[in-house]
């Protein structure tokens, strides 16, 4: 048998105590797709990082094609074809494409002036070999995520790469923008690129993989061919054990009372004639496109959108829009679409995260009792499982999931009537999102409605009671639990529009 | 929770190694200065009592009061450069309004009014530069940089004779017996110290630190600048919250205003010109965090205390001899070397930030 293509031998890295990888070895074939998969926290963006050059492994080794690597830093990496399509994008973003694309290479004319022309014509030519036809006149600022993560391919694959490591590339895709990727990826898997796969996500793994390494607290647990292998068997190896089946229990419970009422809800060039009505108890589904205004909504109602007209009433009285204190004060609470943006200020610890909310409360004459603070913090950490070194470790080194445990438990803290949980499992692990559910599903047990909007159909499936589908804008419909299925969720979603 | 001593130290470091700085800048002034003869005793030029209270703890207290306010600005991601300005417009004002009043008007009569005033004129010159931050969504630093010139200015028309009182006019005694007010020790007509102004100071700075660090308003301050974003989602006023930290930094200046225009018995048009610079090193040596969310009161005093003591450095040590080799220090070599101490400062900070992000990234 031959040499593998990539191999590593017990790569380890740690970062100030925290062992992110534990001696892990690996060997990836050439021209497959090989999957990373494992919780969050478990090392495999740390792993991608490590062969990208971003990190530097505190020991072992890597070979490519049977001569050892030193990655000493991003530089080395490109120089060896390794490129690396990232979670963030890395652009500037008011440059056009084709100057992104020639970033630090500029073909030059007369020795110090940019050739323009030759500039155009080679990152048309990049993109046209991943078979992306974009105007690369345009600033990247204009560009979509999926539009972005192409022109980082083609960014890879003109520095000469050989590997090619994803790392999570769908976690910010519509659906039609993840199935251009996957068809991308199926043909440079064609054309033999290697390619290294990070991800959560099941099926596109099983879709797109060969074979599957699962980590778990930074140590390779195992690889399996993705062919032979079953999802469960896959959940188990990365969470190290059978995670239980689980059907939500607030569906035995169902009560007429209206908590939210919304009418005729509009914001210009977002959305415009949403109504609908969320019951005590009930977990009200909300489906869409990305871009469809399902985001948009749950700010307006929060009170964030300062152009939105229409009528909302919480629990029988009408609640004015543009006002987020008074929407809080009446018991609404908002868990935002983009936990890093919206939902947390990542140099602050937790216990000062769970508390933003609920200042006024936790008060005496302007002062904040410290003490009652830490308790709470330390009581509601406890029952929701945040996993933090300490109550004011900076939430930007928790791992997704513990992160937006720490959201959740700032407005569970405000004891509301009716929560809009927006995406409040994207990007977090296996173990996390069960435990999310199941905190929602108790929610709703105690009474209080909750708006969940997900781009994930099963979770949808699974948690709600009823689903919205929303469309361009419009409310396309509303489903109940007996009639909704995949089938017919993305029928309503995309139906009349082009990404279908 | 049992590593949890390793995190919260965070902050505090930064503090602790304030403090060592300032240890190792006696040291090196102490050794570094010539041993001189007072009143029959030979003590060293630095490190004695009637150096260090006059010429750096005294003239200190302005800055640091002014840091203190700057502070508040910086952590909530703004900035104020019109300080300098602020600082002389509210002592002009002060001293106009009171040179009118009697020399020996009762201090019952004068001292309202000597606070009333420059501090009014601070904080309408914050709520001018906070309304336009945030009514007018401008960027804090053209903002303050068109008010820098703006109150400048102000003080310049309405005041054609440079320098307040004027010629046949004196700030009331009331005043200025309070703000200098001496306190004898020694038992020698020229050994005196003035506490009034650090005793202002210390209870700024407490002022300042249990807002920052105990208050439900200071806490919103380090949200809105760690993430407006996600302040505004959870709820928070930002755009009040805002106009509330520069209406603050302009009542610090107008506190510090005041403080000097007693001190000094006038005021006159170039009062607080360039102060900005210091005022804003303070606070920036102290650890507070251009980019918003950091930064705290203690530092802020801790930075102008580092910066007081380079420029009194320079003033006393007329050579350096550091054995190998010696070299002469004059006055004018302050501006470089205190530019020099804040890069440093903020080459260290970001150092260890470099390194927290290390240890946190995954």
């Amino acid at each position: 048998m031959s040499e593998p293509f990539l191999q590593l031998r017990s790569v380890s890295k740690s970062f100030g105590g925290v062992r992110a990888l534990a001696g892990v070895s690996l060997d990836v074939e050439q021209g497959e797709c090989h999957a990373l998969v494992g919780e969050n926290g478990a090392g495999k963006s740390t792993l991608g990082k490590v062969l990208a050059g971003i990190h530097v492994p505190d020991r072992g080794e890597i070979l490519l094609d049977g001569r050892l690597l030193t990655l000493r830093g991003p530089a080395d990496a490109v120089a060896a074809g390794v490129g690396m399509v990232h979670q963030e994008l890395a652009f500037c973003p008011d440059l056009s494409v084709a100057e992104n694309l020639a970033l630090g290479r500029y073909p030059r004319r007369l020795r110090f002036l940019v050739d323009r022309a030759a500039m155009t014509e080679r990152a048309q030519a990049l993109l046209a070999r991943i078979g992306c036809d974009l105007d690369v006149s345009r600033p990247m600022r204009t560009l979509t995520t999926g539009q972005e993560q192409m022109v980082q391919i083609a960014a890879a694959l003109g520095t000469g790469a050989r590997i090619l490591i994803f790392d999570e590339p769908t976690s910010s895709l519509s659906e039609g923008e993840a199935e251009r990727l996957f068809e991308l990826i199926a043909g440079l898997k064609a054309e033999g690129v290697t390619m290294i796969y990070i991800s959560h996500r099941m099926p596109e793994v099983f879709r797109l993989c060969d074979r599957i390494t699962v980590l778990r607290d930074g140590e390779r647990v195992g690889t399996v061919p993705a062919a032979a292998t079953g999802q469960d068997q896959l959940v188990r190896m990365m969470i190290g054990r059978p995670l239980e089946e689980y059907f939500p229990r607030h569906l035995a419970t169902s009560s007429e009372r209206v908590l939210l009422r919304v009418a005729g809800l509009s914001s210009p060039g977002r959305f415009s004639g949403v109504s609908f009505e969320l019951r005590e108890g009930e977990i009200l589904g909300c489906a869409g496109l990305v871009g469809a205004g399902r985001s948009d909504v749950a700010t307006a109602l929060f009170g964030l959108d300062r152009r939105a007209t229409g009528q909302v009433e919480l629990d029988g009285r009408a609640l004015p829009l543009g006002r987020p204190r008074e929407a809080m004060r009446r018991g609404l609470a908002l868990v935002p679409e983009d936990r890093k943006r919206q939902g947390l200020i990542l140099m602050m610890g937790g216990r000062h995260n769970y508390s933003l909310a609920t200042l006024d409360r936790l008060s005496r004459f302007g002062l904040v009792r410290r003490a009652l603070e830490r308790r709470e913090a330390e009581r509601s950490f406890r029952e929701l499982d945040v996993r933090t070194p300490s109550l004011d470790a900076p939430v930007a080194g928790l791992s997704g999931g513990n992160q937006q445990k720490v959201v959740l438990a700032k407005w569970l803290a405000r004891d509301s009537r009716v929560l809009i949980a927006d995406e409040p499992t994207r990007g977090v692990d296996v173990g996390a999102k069960a435990a999310i559910h199941g905190l929602l599903d108790r929610l709703a047990q105690r009474g209080v409605g909750i708006l969940l909007i997900s781009s994930e159909l099963p979770e949808l499936l699974h948690l709600s009671t009823r689903i919205l589908v929303m469309r361009e804008g419009r409310l396309a419909g509303e489903l109940s639990r007996q009639q909704a299925s995949q089938e017919s969720l993305l029928r309503l979603m995309a139906q009349g529009s082009r990404a279908g | 929770m049992t590593r949890e001593a390793r995190w919260s130290r965070g902050p505090r470091l930064q503090e602790a190694g304030l403090l060592v700085v300032i240890l190792l800048l006696g040291c090196v002034l102490t050794a570094a200065s010539d041993r001189i003869e007072v009143r029959g005793e030979t003590v060293n030029n630095f490190l004695r009592f009637d150096n260090l209270v006059p010429n750096v703890a005294t003239p200190m207290s302005w800055m640091a009061i002014m840091a203190a306010g700057a502070t508040l600005v910086i952590i909530s991601g703004g900035i104020d450069i019109s300080v300098g300005s602020i600082f002389g417009l509210s002592a002009l004002g002060a001293a106009a309004v009171l040179q009118y009043m009697p020399v020996d008007a009762p201090a019952y009569a004068v001292l309202p009014v000597a606070c009333a005033v420059p501090l009014a004129i601070g904080m309408l010159c914050g709520l001018i530069n906070g309304a336009l931050v945030v009514f007018l969504r401008m960027h804090p630093f053209i903002v303050t940089l068109g008010t820098l010139s703006i109150f400048r200015g102000i003080g310049l028309v309405a005041v054609k004779s440079k320098t307040l009182p004027s010629l046949g006019h004196r700030l009331p005694d009331a005043f200025t017996d309070f703000i200098g007010a001496r306190l004898y020790y020694g038992g020698e007509a020229k050994t005196f110290i003035q506490p009034v102004p650090m005793i202002i100071m210390l209870a700024c700075i407490a002022a300042a630190w249990i807002y920052l660090s105990r208050s439900v308003a200071g806490r919103e301050i380090y949200a809105v600048g760690g993430n407006e974003e996600a302040a505004r989602f959870s709820g928070l006023a930002v755009g009040r919250i805002k106009l509330r930290v520069y209406v603050l930094a302009g009542l610090a200046a107008g506190i510090a205003g005041m403080v000097s225009a007693g001190f000094y018995q006038s005021a006159n048009t170039a009062t607080g010109l360039g102060y900005e610079l210091t005022v804003i090193a303070s606070a920036v040596v102290g650890g507070a965090s251009l980019t918003g969310g950091r930064g705290t009161a203690l530092g802020a005093v801790l930075g102008a205390l580092v910066i007081k003591l380079i420029e009194n450095g320079i003033d006393i040590l007329k050579m350096v001899d550091l054995g190998l080799f010696a070299f002469y220090v004059s006055k004018e070599y302050s501006k470089i070397i205190i530019g020099i101490a804040i890069i440093v400062a903020v080459a260290i900070d970001r150092f260890s930030e470099y390194l927290r992000a290390r240890r946190l990234s995954r």
